[in-house]
């Protein structure tokens, strides 16, 4: 039986590559973690504190790093006087309204591009793809006048049909993978038992599930983490926290404490999105591209 | 219970026609089987009585109301597909039981059922595994257990045992056909496989290429078949076929091939004149008609030549070349010979079939 085994054959070619390899990652390691590890630690400091630093060459005086009293000021701070539980909420509220909304009506499409066949179903399907292809700020001066004539600016729906119209494609093409996967007889049988066409497939959406619950998450991260829409769209009504936290640079002082807890507050809720459904996630997205 | 008419049904899939003009009358209460190789279009019929297919052409009737126009969930029957169709993320309960809950059917009535059917198809064990947890025959009796619980008053088979172990298979075809006598359920059952269709329906509908090419008793369909297509696909192993010439020996009809010269019964003769048969036919004999001896004799005149022979248990297949033609004659396992031997050969004249050379109908 094949095994996902590498197997390896001892080498002095194979010890310099393992040396190699190692420094690499040792490396990548601190220049991916070193920065979200001083936001972290500095989000508990005071502004002396912050930017005590050893003087550049001297590794053992890295203590002066961790010598510190923590304080959660800057996170009071937020919460009392820069409103960011609103913030937060809108955040919230935009990024799994959009998915919602997106998987919803993504799923019908999906269903229906990987079920029916008409005349240029091809040419829609790429169509639907296409308008993710052009960058947002191509797209964003007519849609800030569509969206400013209907009165859409700075408010919450408006925000959620903006980061829709970005999500849905996206929804149509994961998700009709993950229904061309779902064979065809399991939805006879659901119809011959008795359910309405539109029956039979809410009950095959079990089957998709890893689909959506991956689409879900991935519309989610897109709209949390987005600043372009955010700052345009929703300015003014609703504002989420990355403009938010940029609002935190003023042209008399960039509050750092206060700007390294706001990006605590904003990495945090998705990290641990990501870690609860890690497992989900990675089934997810590659069981839509294996036909069993 | 009811019964289904097939009046002129067409099936179109796009410019091809898959069914060509289908005539069929199953009664309350019986077991049809349509059996055709595939592609025959035997399963495109099945799944348009389901509703699942749209009918390009005809009608067809549930006693005497039209469906033509009715989803499968307002027709009152249930089916087993090919390769089951259970739903994955529910347990056999469950799967038995959907049809229920969607008629909202009260919880004690469906574990009544439920049980019940579990109890007949020996599945009382594993209610609550799931299909990833089953063997292909537990799947397979999964399936027809959620139509049984059903009540329908029409069941719908798609090649359920197709993919079952031979043995299993065996089994089951004694099982579904008990399964439905008791029920006395309509059935209409759609196999490839003759041997099942044989076994167990009333009646047998062949088809070919779309078009319906005999309905009858399975001992209809063995014994009179309508051509020459349908006798060599009914049978195992197959029906012999020989090209002769019709001639005439000492004022009788005569069959007369390089190797044999054998005349005709009277009624035979007599079914001939009116046919128009030509000067060639094809003469059509079963393996079972045909004796082989060691020894020539009156009745043993045919010579050939053994080219194999294969044990089947109880039965022996001797194929023999005649003058350019193979011969499969079945016999008893204490005939001995081997390649190259030569044997002799007898026809049961009252048993063969004779053949259209053009247009493959049968002449008697």
């Amino acid at each position: 039986m094949a095994t996902l085994e590498v197997v390896r054959y001892a080498s002095k070619t194979r010890t310099v590559i393992n040396v190699l390899t190692t420094i690499f990652l040792g490396v990548f390691l601190v220049w991916t973690i070193l920065p979200f590890f001083i936001m972290f630690v500095s989000s508990f400091k005071d502004l002396l504190d912050a930017f005590a630093l050893p003087p550049t060459g001297d590794f053992r005086g890295v203590g002066v790093f961790f010598n510190f009293s923590p304080t959660f000021k800057h996170y009071i701070e937020l919460f009392t006087e820069r409103n960011f539980a609103t913030y937060f909420m809108n955040s919230l509220v935009a990024s799994s309204g959009s998915a919602l909304v997106s998987v919803v009506l993504g799923a019908m499409a999906a269903y229906a591009m990987s079920r029916t066949d008409f005349r240029g179903k091809d040419h829609v399907f790429f169509w639907i793809i296409s308008t993710r292809m052009a960058p947002v700020v191509a797209v964003m001066v007519p849609l800030y006048a569509i969206f400013r004539n209907l009165e859409l600016v700075g408010t919450l729906p408006g925000l959620i049909l903006a980061y829709t119209t970005f999500n849905l494609p996206f929804a149509i093409w994961i998700l009709k993978g993950f229904f061309d996967n779902v064979p065809y007889a399991i939805e006879e049988a659901a119809m011959v038992d008795g359910r309405t066409r539109f029956g039979a497939f809410l009950d095959i959406l079990p089957l998709a599930a890893p689909g959506i619950g991956a689409f879900i998450v991935l519309c989610i991260l897109f709209s949390w983490n987005d600043f372009l829409f955010a700052s345009i769209i929703g300015s003014g009504g609703a504002k989420t926290l990355p403009v938010a936290t940029r609002e935190l640079v003023t042209p008399t002082s960039i509050q750092w404490g206060k700007i390294m807890a706001a990006g605590v507050i904003t990495s945090v809720p998705m990290t641990l999105l990501g870690l609860l459904i890690r497992r989900y996630l990675v089934t997810g997205l590659t069981m839509g591209a294996v036909k069993e | 219970m009811a019964s289904i008419t097939i009046n002129n049904v067409w099936k179109y899939y796009g410019d091809t026609p898959a069914v060509k003009d289908l005539n069929l009358v199953c009664h309350d209460g019986e077991f049809v089987s349509i059996l055709g190789p595939s592609g025959c279009g035997k399963s495109s019929t099945l799944r348009m009585l389901a509703g699942l297919e749209h009918i390009s052409a005809g009608e067809v009737l549930f006693d005497e109301t039209k469906v033509n126009d009715l989803p499968p969930k307002d027709r009152n029957l249930a089916m087993v597909f090919e390769n089951y169709a259970l739903y994955p993320h529910k347990t056999v309960y469950q799967n038995m039981a959907n049809s229920l809950v969607i008629q909202k059917v009260d919880k004690a009535t469906i574990d009544e059922k439920v049980k019940h059917a579990a109890e007949l198809l020996e599945l009382t064990p594993l209610l609550n595994r799931k299909p990833l947890e089953l063997s292909g025959g537990q799947k397979q009796r999964t399936a027809i257990g959620r139509a049984i619980v059903r009540e329908p008053a029409l069941f719908l088979f798609d090649e359920p045992i197709a993919h079952l172990d031979a043995k299993l298979r065996a089994h089951m075809r004694s099982e579904l056909k008990i399964m439905q006598r008791k029920l006395g359920t309509t059935m209409i059952y759609v196999t490839h496989d003759q041997l099942e269709a044989l076994s167990m329906a009333d009646r047998i509908a062949v088809m070919r290429d779309g078009v319906l090419q005999q309905m009858g008793t399975p001992k209809e369909i063995y014994n009179n078949p309508t051509n020459h297509w349908v006798a060599g696909f009914i049978g195992e192993p197959a029906m012999n076929f020989l090209d002769c010439n019709l001639g005439t020996v000492s004022g009788n009809t005569a069959l007369e091939h390089s190797a044999f010269s054998i005349p005709l019964t009277s009624e035979q003769s007599q079914n001939l004149l009116g046919s128009g048969a030509e000067q060639s036919v094809t003469l059509g004999i079963r393996p079972d008609d045909v004796s082989i001896s060691t020894n020539p004799s009156e009745k043993h005149s045919i010579e050939g030549e053994v080219l194999v022979t294969e044990l089947l248990g109880g039965d022996m297949l001797v194929e023999a070349q005649i003058e350019g033609s193979r011969v499969t004659v079945k016999t008893d396992p204490s005939y001995e010979a081997d390649m190259g031997d030569q044997c002799y050969l007898a026809f049961d004249s009252a048993r063969w079939h004779l053949f259209d050379i053009n247009t493959g109908s049968t002449l008697f």
